[in-house]
């Protein structure tokens, strides 16, 4: 290094002041530590709910009287059906099925096995199944988190729902669904469209919406407009939609995280400066000594700022490091329940690495600019000690 | 040799206010020291001479006068000016050693150079002939806090030559040495004399009362210069 | 608003130059006392104070220098994936236009680091003299950034604070595009002699540094980078999206392209402000800045080499031009 006679005195100065640097590394490392795994987790759910919701229709035809949702007509699909640019029209039933306990719900989603899927993870699981031998009887598909329910309540082999006329329907478990699609199917109960229907309490003719897909995204203004004007009750509900309400509850929740981030961060800084600001008269004579010795304000600045960079970048990597490794190797035991908290069972999502420039460069900021900012005055006034300090 | 003048002082005043009280440390000083001149200021603590010493060294300001070096004014000059001055034409020599004991010997002296941005080879050369011109290059390695009083004045003195500076000023170097070192130390001043450098020493020290080496012995009391004496034991050159 | 507003990027950024807004008014308030007090040719103790404030400046004008460097970048990337809550942006470019504030925010922090650039040159030449016979210029040129940072960080709160979620922007494609046949090019020029123009600068450039031509290489760079703009714009920024309709400056910073778009606005921009302060200094203060200059020099002709590269990969690529 072409001025390595000043690195190597930057590392006897960084080792001597070590124990007040270890102090400030251990604080950061738990700040960074807690920052880092939050974002972390929260962009990795979000990354899995984007991949996810990739996959829904693109748009959801809905119906609704008095500010409620209601079922909708399945003659509504004809109409859809004549619009051009419109591609695999599906009515879908689907509800909330209340257990005994009336705490745990799962979702009943029919779809028609037969035809043209318009979501394309239930396009994936159903070339998995063995369709012909599903069909046969009455069986469902069921949701990691439902089958565990089931067990636990003695349910091995299937369940007997109770329809809201009255009736009871046995159902036969068929299979359980992959790991993977656990994000949005762990409470979920496939079955075909008609028995949907029975343990929800629709008609034949009832669909709670119809869901389809426009290829060519120019179209989508139009068709939006177009369908509106069919019936005064319906309702048009596209994937940006969707996306855009994500975006924002993720930005609400993650802003309101930062904020109160925000005031620990203010105490670590005041703590900071007063660290650095509490100059033992040793140090000014060992600075004092320096300067006596010909260095000016310039070098003492330049080694002064070095050290505090070392510290910066050290409870950096490696506070960035460990909260890699807590989330995505450990899986963040504590903290996802945070974040999938409000989900109705207990999930068991891998969370996908994520390693973002972005979240990156915005912990680095957050921490990295009040901290050089905390240090910057308490430097300067040990840089400009008077080199008659040595003399006393 | 002794020829052009090497530091001028002129109608120098020191005085630090404390609330109302004005205390005047050093009073209408004229001095000249010629290059290659060794010179003894002698007065007890409290004289002003450490004050003088510090003006002459750039570490400190006078509240009025002159103080050139080669030609050059150096009271006044910026930060950058003033410690590149110190760092290539002063070496202090320090009553209390002032070395920094959590390091070594070797990493003591080097520390001079530093801002001058040399390569790591160019500065090991420099340290290891200063430490061999003042005697104690077999401690290269030791930890400064456990080397002896007098190893300690001569890892001083080999910082304070590592960057071959003009002028050497002591302030009160034999203060804490037993005679012995003393004297030692007195030799090396001698040598460095030899080399051609400028040299003032403050001190009470009266083993500095007749040394061959010193051309005149200033005595100093209550911040004035009481008269030049020359050294009668000088011979003329 | 309230969306945009609580979106980690824009918080971090507006924290950040909130911080450093708190640490300019601190060198504003010293800069003011220096500006009242200095005499440098007193001994007192009070001039020797000013002194050592000024280091104080000095270090918070560095430090923030470098902070608006990253965050200028950060600024962009976090417009960039704003573009997510604002309908109709597909890219920075309309998240940029959603209100008047946005072009006069880029513009300003484009000033901004151009002046600081010229006040770090001034200073590193003021503290090398041995009377600091600049500390009046550079004084109140800090005073004018300071006021300048001022607007700009009032503008900073403005420009987030009235993005509106709801009513869609245009995207590039109307913002830039050739609608209608009209000609966004300046002077009516057409792609032809845009690029013929462009490369003819840049060759003025490089010859009026090499053979010292102070004033012509002040004038050429600054018409270099006005057309240089232009020509990323509406010529080699096709290549790079490959895509003779797609006109866009912000486009090329996402992802997907590699992040180019950095490391060509930050070649052009970096080099532009480098070569000209070192003629600035050159003629004002008679200071040789060969060092400055060459770097420059490096950095355009990176710039150039860079542009020009898309477009022969891509012809080499495909045997044709767009």
């Amino acid at each position: 290094m072409r001025n390595s006679p000043f690195f190597h005195f930057l590392t006897l100065e960084f080792f001597k002041e070590r124990k007040k640097h270890i102090g400030v590394i251990a604080i950061s490392l738990v700040i960074l530590f807690l920052l880092s795994s939050v974002l972390f987790i929260s962009s990795s759910i979000r990354y899995s709910l984007e991949q996810t919701l990739e996959q829904e229709p693109d748009f959801v035809v809905q119906r609704t009287q008095g500010g409620e949702r209601v079922s909708v007509p399945i003659e509504w699909t004809d109409g859809l059906l004549e619009i051009h640019g419109i591609s695999s029209v599906t009515p879908r039933v689907y509800g909330r099925y209340f257990f005994k306990s009336k705490e745990d719900s799962f979702l009943v989603v029919g779809v028609d096995f037969m035809d043209e899927q318009s979501h394309k993870a239930l396009r994936t699981i159903m070339d998995e199944t063995d369709l012909k031998q599903f069909l046969k009887g009455e069986n469902m598909l069921v949701g990691e988190g439902v089958s565990r329910y089931l067990k636990a309540h003695f349910y091995p082999k299937g369940y007997t729902f109770l329809t809201p006329k009255g009736a009871f329907k046995k159902v036969h478990l068929f299979k359980v669904l992959p790991k993977e699609s656990n994000l949005i199917a762990n409470d979920m109960i496939i079955v075909p469209i008609e028995l949907a229907q029975e343990i929800l309490g629709m008609s034949e003719e009832e669909v709670s919406d119809i869901a389809f897909n426009v290829p060519n995204d120019d179209e989508w203004e139009n068709v939006e407009d177009k369908i509106s004007s069919f019936h005064y009750d319906l309702r048009v509900v596209t994937k940006n939609d969707i996306k855009k309400a994500y975006e924002n509850l993720y930005n609400y929740k993650g802003g309101i995280f930062l904020i109160l981030f925000l005031i620990t961060m203010v105490t670590f800084v005041l703590i900071l400066y007063q660290r650095y600001s509490m100059v033992y008269s040793s140090e000014r004579r060992h600075i004092g000594l320096l300067r006596a010795l010909g260095w000016s304000i310039n070098d003492v600045l330049k080694l002064k700022f070095f050290e505090t960079m070392m510290v910066v970048v050290m409870a950096y990597v490696l506070g960035v490091a460990l909260a890699y490794f807590y989330v995505f190797v450990l899986g963040a035991p504590l903290l996802r329940e945070i974040f999938l908290g409000g989900v109705n069972l207990h999930n068991s999502i891998t969370l996908v690495p994520i390693l973002d420039f972005g979240i990156l460069s915005s912990i680095f900021l957050i921490y990295a600019v009040p901290f050089v900012s905390a240090v910057l005055i308490p430097v300067w006034k040990i840089a400009v000690t008077d080199p008659k300090e040595a003399m006393l | 040799m002794i020829d052009d003048v090497m530091i001028i002082i002129e109608n120098l005043n020191k005085h630090f206010r404390s609330g109302d009280a004005l205390s005047k440390v050093l009073k209408d000083i004229n001095l000249e020291i010629r290059a290659g001149e060794c010179i003894v200021l002698k007065g007890v603590s409290g004289s002003g001479k450490t004050t003088l010493l510090s003006i002459m060294a750039g570490l400190d300001r006078p509240s009025s006068g002159k103080v050139l070096v080669e030609g050059e004014s150096i009271s006044k000059l910026p930060d950058l000016h003033i410690s590149h001055f110190r760092a290539q034409k002063i070496g202090m020599i320090f009553q209390h050693f002032n070395l920094f004991d959590h390091l070594t010997a070797a990493e003591n002296v080097m520390i001079p150079l530093i801002p001058a941005g040399l390569s790591m080879d160019e500065v090991n050369q420099k340290v290891q002939k200063s430490l061999k011109l003042a005697n104690i290059s077999h401690k290269t390695q030791s930890t400064a806090g456990r080397l002896s009083g007098g190893e300690k004045q001569r890892v001083a003195i080999a910082r304070a030559l590592v960057s071959d500076p003009a002028i050497i000023l002591c302030d009160e170097p034999t203060a804490n040495l037993d005679r012995d070192n003393s004297l030692k130390f007195i030799d090396i001043l001698g040598q460095l004399h030899d080399m051609g450098k400028t040299i003032v020493v403050a001190t009470h020290d009266p083993l500095f009362d007749s040394l061959p080496f010193v051309s005149r012995i200033i005595p100093m009391e209550d911040g004035s210069l009481v008269s030049t004496v020359p050294n009668d034991t000088l011979a003329e050159s | 608003m309230n969306e945009i507003l609580l979106n980690n990027q824009v918080i971090v950024y507006l924290l950040s130059e909130s911080i450093l807004f708190g640490l300019l008014f601190i060198a504003f308030v010293i800069t003011v006392g220096i500006l009242v007090g200095w005499d440098f040719g007193s001994y007192s103790e009070q001039q020797f104070r000013l002194e050592r404030r000024a280091y104080l400046v000095m270090t918070i004008l560095l430090f923030v220098f470098t902070v608006k460097f990253l965050l200028l970048a950060y600024f962009v990337f976090a417009i960039d994936s704003l573009s997510l809550l604002v309908p109709g942006a597909m890219c920075a470019a309309g998240v940029i236009s959603a209100n008047d504030y946005g072009m006069l925010l880029l513009f300003l922090k484009l000033v901004i680091l151009f002046f600081l650039l010229l006040w770090m040159a001034l200073n590193r030449y003021d503290l090398n003299a041995k009377n600091y016979p600049l500390f009046r210029i550079k004084s109140w040129l800090f005073i004018a950034i300071f006021l300048v940072i001022a607007i700009e960080t009032g503008i900073d709160f403005a420009y987030f604070g009235h993005i509106d979620t709801l009513e869609p922007v245009n995207c590039c494609s109307t913002l830039y595009g050739q609608l209608e046949g009209a000609n966004p090019l300046p002077f009516g020029l057409n792609t032809m002699t845009l690029l013929i123009l462009f490369y003819l600068l840049y060759v003025v450039v490089m010859g009026a540094a090499l053979s010292s031509q102070r004033i012509l290489f002040v004038a050429a760079a600054l018409l270099f980078v006005f057309i240089a703009y232009y020509s990323v714009v509406y010529f080699f920024g096709t290549y790079i999206y490959e895509l003779p309709t797609h006109n866009c400056p912000f486009c090329m910073l996402q992802k997907e392209y590699y992040y180019v778009g950095y490391l060509v606005w930050g070649t052009l921009f970096t080099g532009t402000y480098l070569g000209l302060i070192s003629s600035v200094m050159e003629m004002g203060l008679k200071v040789e800045q060969g060092r400055e200059r060459s770097v420059a020099l490096i950095l355009l002709s990176i710039f150039v080499l860079l542009c020009t590269a898309y477009v022969a990969v891509y012809y080499l690529r495909n045997g044709v031009f767009l």
